[in-house]
């Protein structure tokens, strides 16, 4: 295989590509590198590490066509200095690949391409949507930090995506907090929902353009395909909870913060939690404060009120001042609202009209 | 080597599998599948994931064929299935938090069928009030679709029908795990039908209700007035009928009392065997109480058992409501509560004592019937104010609880046994009399 490449648009490819190579070292080798394929269709980039996997194509010339496979890290640190336009050529002989630009050649060892694996599609989508690649990565990038980390309930470490009605939504919970993101889609789309591994989600949030992407899923496989590239990841298929009847209709005490002040109290009183990380979040009610709390016998003590307007009954909750401090970022209205049910019922965390961010978090025992 | 059980034969293929591809290999693909089942001289080997899938069959097919012939030519072909996750590993034990959890794990429901599974026989309390509904239930999974069919149950809200349809669906899939069950409430059907309306797919509609060995509509009442989804319910009620296809109603009142409705509509529903959910008595309320707290895994006392089921009154699911709280306040403070802390927190839960004066009443129904109010007060035995005034006597004495004597007294001096007549009367016309019933039940929302 010999092949010549614009130096620039490789180095971008490869940056991309190389996030899906796989980094356990305890695996298969060749799940380390990158696969470089020129055929009839074009130059093609390729990596997986089986849970994930992306084809990406690349402009250039192909002299003899041909496939090998490059230890990613090795291929990475090559291509990352190429930073002006010219060529690069990479000259496949034996088990070695020939990269050469300009004067500076380097020669590396390949791994077999026999053991590459290929690319799942899904077989008979089910249902294909078209969707701003925009809104996509919003709506993974604002759950997914809400899934669990554990692999017990693998539903639970998933990212809930469905259409319903006009509304395309991302949730993920693993059930001490839950976040849901809504987004009103113009065009007319199937219902669908699917459950994509939170860590595939990320990945591919970082990895799609902003320009509208297709999507095609079937039971166990989802593709997503922009131009000529196709990035593609297993699904779950379980059950998710009908998390909706979790979320509280009515509440005992509302309070409404600019969400600054609270995000800097957080993080003003955490330094004083325990090794619960527990903070005290007071609905003071007559005095119009919200406010926060925090004791560690070893450390000391803090506590800050917060001018707030509230309703309701006064109440003190417990929280992991961690689950309280992850939405913060995430609203994009200046004031928020946290909603609580009472003792051992959940708090919802809303932007003041924002409707389409909904976070709730679970109290701590007292 | 039994070459029928599927972990024996695995075994011995990974033995020679491990023999003729490099050791990366062989634990990257090999570590996480299992035969899940021999079937027809199939096996059916199960993979972690699609990306497996397609790498078996390009590259380890051959080699897996011919391990297996060697063990047997029984053996004619292997498949490759994607194993649901949820079925790979069993639960174990989770780290401790101390941020209380969410209760997920009530609300897996699943899309095939729409059944909860946490309604089961197994957390059914059968007591007097529902051990009609219980026998009929237990006899339609017997023999489903032909000894009571359709069985239509009613009763007031939070008494325990959705619990008892859902369980007959889920017991129903236990026992005949190859034949199809659905639960949807008729809101839902109608749903369904306008939007295939909509859509343009109103056969696609017919097709998919159809195919059903067991069909279970919640709260049939919500199809008043929708004409067209009624009739839509009246062929495919007749089509699974006619093909002994188990069909499960519920409502909140009888099918003779549920309002604008069609008549041959109404008529099918009652074919069958109609059973009523009565209200729990103190003894099915305390089972119902001890069952749900220690689900929660809450012991309380005989005592508090005892206050809490005789103190909350009206629905189950206002019990539910009560020792929810119990148990959060368990869960809080670390003990069960005792009888005086349960008394004080169901202070919060215990509804305000209706309270109403006589006159109220009396103006409300007068207007109803569109008569003189004064009317009621007097000695006249005119028909058209004798039945308001009964009424007026039955939802005094119903409802607020005032005695026979002071109803009497205040409505213009009668004797209490005038009253007691009364009361009986509009009790007992009630039952047959669906005018009746609901002009009490309009007559009940005016007095709110």
């Amino acid at each position: 295989m010999i092949i010549n490449l614009n130096k620039k648009e490789f180095r971008d490819v490869v940056g991309i590509v190389s996030r899906f190579a796989d980094k356990r070292s305890s695996t298969l080798p060749t799940l380390s590198g990158i696969a470089l394929i020129a055929g009839d269709d074009g130059i093609k980039v390729r990596a997986t590490n089986l849970e994930t996997g992306v084809d990406m194509f690349v402009e250039g010339t192909i002299k003899t066509p041909g496939a090998i496979v490059i230890p990613s890290s090795v291929l990475r640190d090559i291509s990352s200095s190429f930073s002006d336009s010219g060529q690069v050529t990479i000259e496949h002989s034996g088990d070695t690949a020939i990269i050469t630009a300009g004067t500076a050649k380097s020669t590396v060892k390949t791994l077999p391409f026999d053991d590459f694996p290929s690319l799942p599609l899904p077989e008979n989508p089910k249902t294909t949507f078209r969707i701003p690649g925009a809104s996509l990565v919003s709506l993974i990038n604002t759950v997914a930090s809400c899934a669990s980390t554990s692999t017990i309930r693998p539903e639970l470490a998933a990212v809930l995506l469905s259409s319903e009605g006009g509304h395309v939504k991302a949730v993920a919970t693993d059930s001490f907090r839950l976040a849901e993101k809504k987004i009103s889609i113009k065009e007319k789309m199937n219902n669908f929902s699917i459950l994509i591994p939170a860590r595939n989600a990320l990945d591919l949030a970082q990895t799609i353009p902003d320009t509208d992407v297709e999507v095609r899923v079937d039971e166990h496989q989802c593709a997503v395909v922009w131009g000529k590239n196709t990035l593609t990841t297993r699904l779950v298929a379980a059950a998710y909870p009908d998390y909706t009847q979790i979320i509280p209709k009515s509440f005992t005490s509302e309070a409404t913060v600019l969400r600054k002040d609270f995000e800097g109290a957080l993080k003003r009183t955490a330094v004083f939690s325990d090794s619960f990380q527990k903070v005290r979040l007071g609905f003071d009610v007559k005095g119009k404060k919200l406010a926060l709390s925090a004791h560690n016998a070893d450390v000391g003590e803090a506590v800050e009120p917060l001018a707030s307007s509230l309703t309701g009954d006064s109440l003190e909750l417990s929280f992991n001042f961690r689950y309280l401090q992850t939405p913060l970022p995430l609203f994009t209205s200046e004031s928020i609202t946290l909603s609580a049910g009472g003792i051992g019922r959940p708090l919802v965390i809303k932007g003041v009209g924002d409707q389409s961010f909904l976070y709730l978090v679970m109290p701590m025992n007292q | 080597m039994n070459k029928y059980d599927s972990r024996e034969l695995w075994e011995h293929v990974l033995s020679q599998v491990e023999l003729s591809i490099s050791p990366a290999n062989f634990n990257t693909w090999f570590r996480e599948s299992s035969i899940v089942k021999i079937e027809d001289g199939i096996v059916y080997i199960g993979v972690p994931s699609q990306f497996f899938r397609d790498w078996y069959l390009k590259k380890f097919h051959p080699l897996l064929l011919k391990i297996i012939r060697g063990v047997s030519y029984e053996f004619r072909n292997i498949e490759y299935m994607i194993v649901k996750d949820a079925s790979r590993k069993p639960r174990t034990e989770r780290r401790r938090e101390p941020s209380m959890e969410m209760p997920l794990d009530e609300f897996y429901i699943n899309k095939s069928d729409n059944l909860n599974p946490k309604y089961t026989f197994d957390t059914f309390v059968v007591g007097s009030f529902n051990e009609l509904a219980y026998a009929a239930a237990q006899a339609i999974l017997a023999r489903p679709g032909i000894t009571y069919n359709p069985l239509f149950i009613y009763g007031d809200t939070g008494r325990g029908k959705t619990h008892l349809i859902q369980a007959i669906g889920n017991q129903f899939k236990k026992l005949y795990p190859n034949r199809k069950v659905f639960y949807l409430t008729s809101e839902r059907f109608s749903v369904d039908y306008t939007d295939s309306i909509g859509s343009g797919s109103a056969n696609r509609f017919k097709e998919k209700y159809r195919q059903y060995d067991l069909l279970i509509m919640d709260d049939v009442q919500f199809l008043a007035k929708k004409e067209k989804t009624q009739e839509e319910l009246f062929h495919l009620f007749n089509s699974l009928h006619d093909n002994n296809k188990q069909i499960i109603f519920s409502s909140d009142r009888s099918p003779q009392s549920i309002p604008d409705i069609a008549d041959r509509v109404r008529g099918r529903l009652s074919s069958g065997m109609t059973v009523d959910i009565g209200e729990p008595d103190t003894e099915s309320r305390m089972s119902i109480v001890r069952r749900k707290a220690a689900a929660n895994g809450v012991t309380l006392g005989e005592d508090v058992i005892e206050y809490v089921a005789t103190s909350v009154s009206g629905s189950i699911r206002e019990l539910e409501g009560v020792i929810n709280s119990v148990v959060c306040h368990t869960q809080v403070k670390g003990v069960p509560p005792d009888l005086a802390e349960v008394r004080q927190s169901l202070r919060a839960f215990s509804r305000p004592t209706k309270t109403v004066s006589v006159k109220h009443v009396v103006s409300k129904v007068a207007e109803f019937y569109g008569i003189d109010e004064e009317s009621i007060y007097e000695k006249t035995r005119r028909r058209e104010v004798v039945r308001p005034r009964q009424v007026i006597m039955y939802l005094l004495r119903e409802d607020f609880s005032v005695s026979y004597p002071t109803i009497g007294s205040k409505l213009g001096g009668r004797d209490h046994t005038t009253v007691i007549h009364s009361c009986e009367k509009v009790k007992r016309e009630i039952v047959d009399d669906a005018d009746l019933a609901k002009e009490i039940q309009d007559i009940r929302g005016l007095l709110v």
